[in-house]
């Protein structure tokens, strides 16, 4: 065992090699992608022996080949972002008809925010919608002892578990205790056994619901009863001991972790305002789907008001709503008027619906802390007396002891007793959290500064490729579909060369719906060689059968970017160690029917623009392969300094391309600047692609030399 | 509870300055979690690194710092800095490198964006906040090592030396050793002393 600072990431890895999983599968996407890696970084320094890992092309294509490993008796895992499980969804939907054999993991990554997301989509919904168990966690460490459970709980009962943390989980890291080397779990020596069952036909999914529809029941039963898994919907108490607690708060994921650091900042507070907080009682749902029925009803039985907090879906308050309703005052009608009410909860559900909570992004401990503030504001307001402690009661009446006797403040202050003190203060303290905004003086600054968003990095090959393709262009109406990847980024100024993005190989096909809508425009397609691989081939299928006049794109920087530099089909690396031939797309591209497929240098402007003239003017489908390594994979070269003498300060190197590295420097003078500045570049960001230098019409950027 | 925030520009080493700090926690033996930007915004955007340390024994729940509760702002970049700061504590210590990273938006718009300005900006803020701020001169400590690449490595070393933070010169070097590639120790240990004048 050693003790390792990990991202939750690293820690989903590391629990499901000590569980034994023999087959790893996923598609890079933030915020999941880090798990694939840290399973590929074990395999390779020999800590992890006997697992399979790889990037498979998509998520469908992991995901169907995991469902094989399972059937003959492997552990598998599969991971993806949110959207990923999107592509995946044909798979899951028919695969938990099915069942699994050996424990069939699926990790999803959902991102509130969103931060790197097209959607805030909620994964939980997706496995309730799947009828598919998934876990929540709210820290690295709990997730680490979920994603273990996660297996156990699939081969309990054939099922494939989700287990689903969010960005706040992915990317936060804290030390944990892992084993030094793992070895997988053997698959079973019967293997695959050839089985009617395995086979779907409308009259066994029809049976096989059934079995799903029996077996949820019992996981919820489980959730809520099994120490395995009830440690993850853990209840906390707090506040005043003298009482019971009239209020709970139900919260799922990080927002639980969010909402127990504020309490704790909610407490000190009160403290030093001499107030005491009401008796509160707080249950983290760590396995919202089959929700634990059991344990919900138990947690919220004799309190009056349940507040719900939890991010991207209100799925903890509709089981809330549920359970209320189940369980409630409406259920009455069915008892005899006479009997036992002792089992009734006659609790309000806050949340989203009540806008006591945020209906989407993320939350924040600031913003859980206010709302939190708001609902004791409303059991003080209730039953006040019990929460000022007696020494803040003799301090407040000492103050204000001199001003009895002002007749003027008569109708106010009088009559002057316990209550009026006791408002006054839970008001103060309320409101101390409803001002806690920051100086209007911080929000000033901050608006004067010029926004930071991201950009294509200095020398990233595709500032090239956007510049010579709306160079080709030139004033003929277009669309420029784009993709997802950091060629996104090309929407922004000066390049503004991406007119769409929707969804993973989506640029392509779109492409062909405005060629159809619009034929009188040139329809142009972006993707790169990762999505191309991922999902783009149908789309270019689709065009050559349909005869769609379109150019597509291929900006092939040998990786996949966006994501942390994944290799994938078009660079044969892998993550098992053996170098495969790498599938090459311009013959991909021949195979498919495409006819006009040119291929150019992005750094070389001329070569670019002419090759990108080429495939536009062609009729028909074509394509344009544009290879150049993403920056972040080669040596750079040295600067470009720029010519103090010819720079004439006119911007057009800024203006046309929007290099980060390029910046203006209004206070710069030479001879054909005359007081209007000059550009300069950031030596420390400038890779030397050498692109601004085709740009600048006086040749005032210059390539640097070695050792300048 | 010690709360430490370091923010800067996509690519600028926010990260591994963050991981130095929880290791040197650990060894304090103080309970830590570290949160992290990944993804779109680590292209040149702005990032920020959370760290949490339960130096008083205290339990640590969220990864991210709440506002107003930074003991310490490291900022790699003057005009990240100016972003932060409702993320500072009263009486909180901000360090903040002197050298400015024009972002795009300014070099083509015709707003001005130099690093001098954007401090008078933060030290006009935060007067009368109690909060101290420490401008480093990175550009001369940078030259004295020879690689831009330990900039984080100099910031701690100025943040440590402000003496805000309950830990060591031989804490941060020991926690460098365990986190940094071996090849490159030797020159995060100069940008230590360097920072710290040593």
């Amino acid at each position: 065992m050693t003790t390792k600072l990990l991202m939750g990431n690293e820690a989903f890895a590391h629990a499901a090699l000590e569980a034994g999983v023999r087959v790893v599968a996923g598609y890079p996407g933030t915020p999941s992608s880090e798990l694939v890696e840290t399973v590929a970084k074990l395999h390779a320094e020999g800590c992890a022996q006997g697992v399979h890992v790889e990037w498979s092309t998509n998520e469908k294509a992991a995901l169907e080949l995991l469902a094989g490993a399972s059937y003959a008796g492997a552990r598998t895992l599969f991971t993806c972002k949110q959207v990923g499980l999107n592509v995946a969804s044909d798979a899951l939907m028919s695969l938990n008809y099915i069942g699994t054999g050996g424990g069939m993991v699926l990790f999803v990554a959902d991102d509130p925010g969103p931060i790197s997301s097209q959607t805030e989509q909620d994964t939980r919904r997706f496995a309730s919608f799947a009828k598919v168990p998934v876990l929540d966690p709210a820290t690295p460490e709990q997730g680490f002892a979920m994603m273990q459970a996660a297996f156990e709980l699939s081969e309990r009962y054939g099922t494939p578990v989700i287990v689903r943390p969010t960005t706040r989980v992915c990317h936060a890291s804290t030390f944990i205790d892992v084993a030094d080397s793992t070895v997988a779990r053997p698959v079973p020596e019967e293997g695959f056994q050839k089985d009617p069952k395995w086979v779907i036909f409308p009259r066994r999914a029809f049976q096989a619901h059934g079995e799903i529809n029996g077996r949820l029941p019992k996981i919820a039963h489980d959730f809520a009863t099994d120490p395995l898994f009830a440690q993850f919907n853990p209840v906390f108490e707090g506040g005043s001991s003298r009482e019971m607690p009239s209020v709970g708060i139900v919260a799922g994921g990080i927002s639980a972790a969010y909402a127990r650091e504020a309490l704790a900042m909610i407490e000190r507070k009160a403290a030093e305002a001499g107030l005491k907080l009401p008796a509160y009682r707080l249950m983290q749902v760590g396995t919202p789907y089959p929700f634990p029925v059991e344990a919900a009803k138990k947690f919220a039985h004799g309190l009056d008001a349940v507040l719900v907090l939890e991010e991207l879906d209100s799925v903890l308050e509709d089981e809330m709503l549920k359970v209320a309703g189940q369980f409630g005052i409406d259920a009455l009608d069915e008892v005899d008027l006479g009997g036992d009410y002792s089992g009734f909860l006659t609790c309000k559900v806050l949340g989203r619906y009540t806008g006591h909570a945020r209906d989407r992004g993320e939350n924040t401990v600031d913003d859980i802390a206010l709302r939190l503030v708001r609902l004791f504001g409303e059991v003080w307001n209730g039953r006040f007396e019990s929460h000022m402690t007696d020494e803040a009661y003799e301090a407040y009446r000492a103050a204000w002891e001199p001003e009895r006797g002002d007749e003027a403040d008569a109708d106010f202050e009088r009559p002057f007793d316990k209550w009026n003190l006791a408002q006054r203060r839970i008001e103060d303290f309320v409101a101390t959290f409803e001002a806690a905004e920051a100086p209007a003086v911080f929000a000033d600054l901050q608006a004067s500064l010029p926004t930071r968003p991201p950009v294509l990095c200095a020398g990233c090959p595709h500032r090239g490729s956007f510049y010579a393709v709306k160079r080709a262009l030139g004033k003929q109406p277009a669309v420029l579909c784009g993709d997802i990847g950091c060629y996104t980024l090309g929407n922004a100024q000066p390049l503004d060369a991406v007119d769409t993005c929707l969804c993973m190989g989506a640029g392509i096909t779109m492409a062909q719906g405005f060629a159809v809508a619009e034929p009188h425009k040139k329809q142009v397609a972006f993707v790169g060689d990762s999505t191309f691989f991922a999902s783009g081939l149908t789309g270019v299928a689709n065009a050559v059968y349909n005869g769609h006049d379109i150019t597509v794109v291929v900006l092939d920087n040998a990786t996949t970017a966006m994501t942390g530099s994944q290799p994938h089909p078009g660079t044969g690396v892998t993550l098992m160690g053996p170098r495969r031939k790498p599938i090459d797309i311009a013959a991909v591209l021949a195979a498919l029917g495409v006819e006009c497929i040119e291929r150019a240098n992005p750094l070389d402007l001329e070569e670019c623009t002419t090759a990108a003239k080429r495939a536009i003017d062609f009729e028909g489908p074509s394509a344009l392969i544009l290879v150049s390594p993403c920056i972040q994979l080669v040596k750079p070269e040295p600067a470009i300094c720029v010519d103090a003498e010819t720079c004439t300060g006119c911007k057009k190197c800024i203006t046309e391309i929007g290099c980060p590295a390029i910046g203006f420097d209004r206070a710069a003078r030479g001879p054909r600047s005359k007081d209007r500045g000059q550009v300069f570049v950031d030596a420390s960001l400038c890779n030397g692609c050498g692109l601004c230098t085709q740009v600048c019409p006086f040749g005032s950027l210059v390539k640097g030399v070695q050792n300048a | 509870m010690l709360n430490v925030m370091l923010t800067g520009v996509g690519g600028q080493g926010t990260v591994l300055a963050a991981k130095v700090l929880a290791q040197a926690a650990q060894s304090r033996g103080w309970q830590v979690r570290t949160a992290e930007t990944i993804g779109m915004a680590q292209r040149g955007g702005s990032v920020i690194s959370h760290v949490r340390m339960g130096n008083l024994g205290e339990e640590v729940h969220s990864p991210l710092l709440s506002l107003g509760s930074a003991d310490l702002v490291i900022a790699f970049e003057p005009g990240e800095a100016a972003r932060v700061l409702p993320y500072l504590a009263p009486g909180g210590v901000l360090v903040c490198a002197s050298t400015a990273i024009q972002p795009v938006t300014a070099a083509l718009s015709t707003q001005a964006y130099a690093a001098d300005d954007v401090i008078a900006g933060i030290r006009k803020a935060l007067d009368g906040t109690g909060a101290r701020l420490v401008v480093v001169d990175d550009e001369a400590l940078i030259a004295q090592v020879g690689n831009r690449k330990a900039l984080n490595t100099v910031l701690l070393g100025s943040a440590l030396a402000t003496g805000c933070l309950p830990l060591s010169a031989e804490d941060i070097k020991a926690a460098l050793a365990a986190c940094v590639k071996p090849r490159f120790i030797e020159l995060n240990l100069a940008a230590l002393d360097a920072a710290l004048g040593a």
